[in-house]
């Protein structure tokens, strides 16, 4: 059984259908790659999956269960993190705030248990120690994305969805918050990763799949369609690097 | 002039009752972003609810304040679920005519069960006012100081301490985040409208002992707490607190030292000076705050 399972996805904004047709799996263990244009359907896809929107058809099961209808807190519970497009930190809360309250998806938690977990995932994010008191609306956006990160481990999720992690960031902070990617994976959390950079995104990924206006056009493993010059032209909107 | 010190007393003591009124309405806005026209009729279902305790079930001060009050956190409770709750995906002005609404109907009931006559309740500590250093003191006034200063304390304890307190302020500043990492938005915009109902009744409680009020005391109230929080900056705690403050000081100086039937029209003076030369208050709201 895969971890997660979408399987026919139709989704709208009000009278927009964003996505027509998607159906991915993701396997325990994996880093799977979702790539596409602007206004592919990757962050509907990701919002449909952690319940922030519900999908006119089809189904999304993560372990074997149907999360149709799920709030987004019940599916925070059952083990997936989403780390929002634009990172969403809590601008007038600290750094570490922002990160203890990824925890918040476990509300019997003893305060000690939760700040203990707080020093675990910042060891991944040595960083983080020299702003972890300093208000969110102050820090970098490769801060922030640490920040948004470390908050979604907060949460021990089986899998880890990140919405576009590396969006305006400088290709050395780009560098290290893929690393990390790495190293999660190498912890045992699964991730399924949306990206247009896609270079960076397949060279981590295991398998990948492309999203063109609302469908999937394309899946394969990550070598496969990096190689792919015709998919990189004609969906990832980039040339041959 | 010796009245001087006694009118700052009694001038902070009406200021901290609008300040406990004002909070509540701050507090709501920032995590519902709803102006509550039905903050001032919060001390005055209070007020009554104490009435009621005291002189209809003839229960003692104590007992009465603690039904009182949780009288007031069933009402938040109710309030939330009735006039809130339903319309919390629509736009401002339908939860805006709805606070409206709730208002008329919460005084309407409360002159339905008690009448139209004015109340009083007995002062809170059976002291007679006394003098410190050539100042007359009226007690109630210090009660009501002590009261208000020291939830003030502990409300700004909870939301800077404590894991709930932290998880109410994200909901404010971002609710679909919360609820994406897990936070019950919907009670913490429940336990927001218990906690604003509980500081207003105590507002109506603190007051009740030094005037008499009816079924209409909360609307001068109210636009008081209003007119505290832009003086303060729309939103800002430390504003609610600070115009409160200085509303009560200066209306009272205003009583005592120029016209005592203007007392009311010094508040909306200084609102209105407010809104010419600093309209967004003194904390203004930090743009950095809201992205
Ligand atoms: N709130 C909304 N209301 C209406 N239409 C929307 C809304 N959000 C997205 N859309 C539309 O849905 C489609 C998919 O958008 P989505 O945000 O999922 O794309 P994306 O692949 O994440 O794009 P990007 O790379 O720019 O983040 C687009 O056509 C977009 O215009
Ligand atoms: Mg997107």
């Amino acid at each position: 059984m895969p971890l997660l399972k979408l399987s026919h996805l139709r989704v709208s904004h009000g009278r927009v259908e964003a996505l027509s047709d998607v159906s991915l799996v993701v396997e325990a263990g994996e880093i799977v790659a979702l790539l596409g244009a602007n206004g592919a359907g990757k962050t509907t896809t990701l919002r449909t999956i952690s319940g922030l929107m519900r999908p006119d058809a089809g189904d999304v099961a993560f372990e074997g269960r149907s999360l149709v209808g799920l709030s987004p807190e019940m599916i925070v519970r059952a083990g997936i993190a989403h780390v929002p497009e634009g990172r969403r930190i809590f601008s007038g809360l600290t750094a570490r705030e922002n990160v203890l309250l990824g925890a918040a998806n476990r509300p019997n938690l003893s305060r000690h248990a939760r700040e203990a977990e707080a020093d675990e995932v910042s060891a991944l994010f040595p960083e983080i120690a020299s702003f972890r008191d300093t208000l969110a609306w102050k820090l970098s956006g490769g801060q922030l994305q640490m920040v948004a990160v470390a908050r979604g481990l907060m949460a021990k999720p089986k899998l880890l969805i990140l919405d576009e992690p590396s969006l305006g960031l400088a290709p050395l902070i780009i560098q290290r918050v893929f690393d990390i990617i790495v190293e999660i994976r190498r912890r045992g959390t699964t991730v399924l990763l949306v990206e247009q950079n896609a270079n960076m995104a397949l060279s981590i990924a295991d398998r990948g799949y492309v999203l063109e206006t609302g469908r999937i056009v394309t899946s394969g493993c990550a070598a496969a369609l990096g190689k792919n010059e015709a998919i990189k032209a004609a969906y990832l909107g980039q040339r041959a690097a | 002039m010796s009245a001087l010190p006694q009118l700052i007393v009694a001038g902070i003591g009406m200021g901290s009752i609008y300040a406990l009124v004002a909070l509540g309405l701050v507090l709501i806005y920032r995590t519902t972003n709803v102006v509550n026209f039905a903050q001032g009729d919060f001390p005055m279902v209070g007020a009554f609810l104490l009435v009621i305790c005291l002189f209809h079930a003839g229960m003692p001060y104590w007992a009465g304040i603690l039904v009182a009050l949780a009288g007031m956190a069933v009402f938040g409770g109710l309030f939330n679920l009735a006039v809130y709750y339903p319309l919390r995906n629509r736009s401002y002005l339908p939860v805006l005519i709805s606070t409206l609404g709730a208002s008329i109907f919460v005084q309407n009931t409360v002159l339905a069960a008690y009448g139209p006559q004015p109340a009083n309740l007995p002062p809170l500590l059976p002291l007679r006012g006394f003098q410190v250093g050539g100042v007359f003191l009226d007690p109630q006034y210090l009660v009501i100081i002590v009261v208000s200063a020291a939830l003030v304390l502990l409300q700004y304890l909870f939301f800077e301490k404590t894991y709930l307190g932290k998880k109410i302020q994200a909901t404010a500043q971002d609710k679909e985040t919360a609820s994406l990492i897990g936070i019950p938005v919907r009670w913490m915009i429940m336990l927001t409208f218990v906690y604003s109902a509980v500081l207003g009744g105590v507002a109506g409680i603190l007051v009740g002992p030094i005037m008499y009020f009816s079924i209409g005391m909360g609307t001068a109230i109210a636009l008081k707490a209003f007119a505290a929080t832009i003086i303060g900056g729309f939103g800002d705690i430390r504003g609610a607190i600070l115009g409160g403050l200085g509303l009560g000081i200066i209306e009272n100086l205003g009583a005592a030292y120029i016209s005592v039937p203007y007392k009311d029209a010094f508040a909306f003076l200084v609102l209105f000076a407010f809104l010419m030369v600093l309209p967004q208050g003194i904390f203004g709201e930090k743009i950095a705050e809201k992205a």
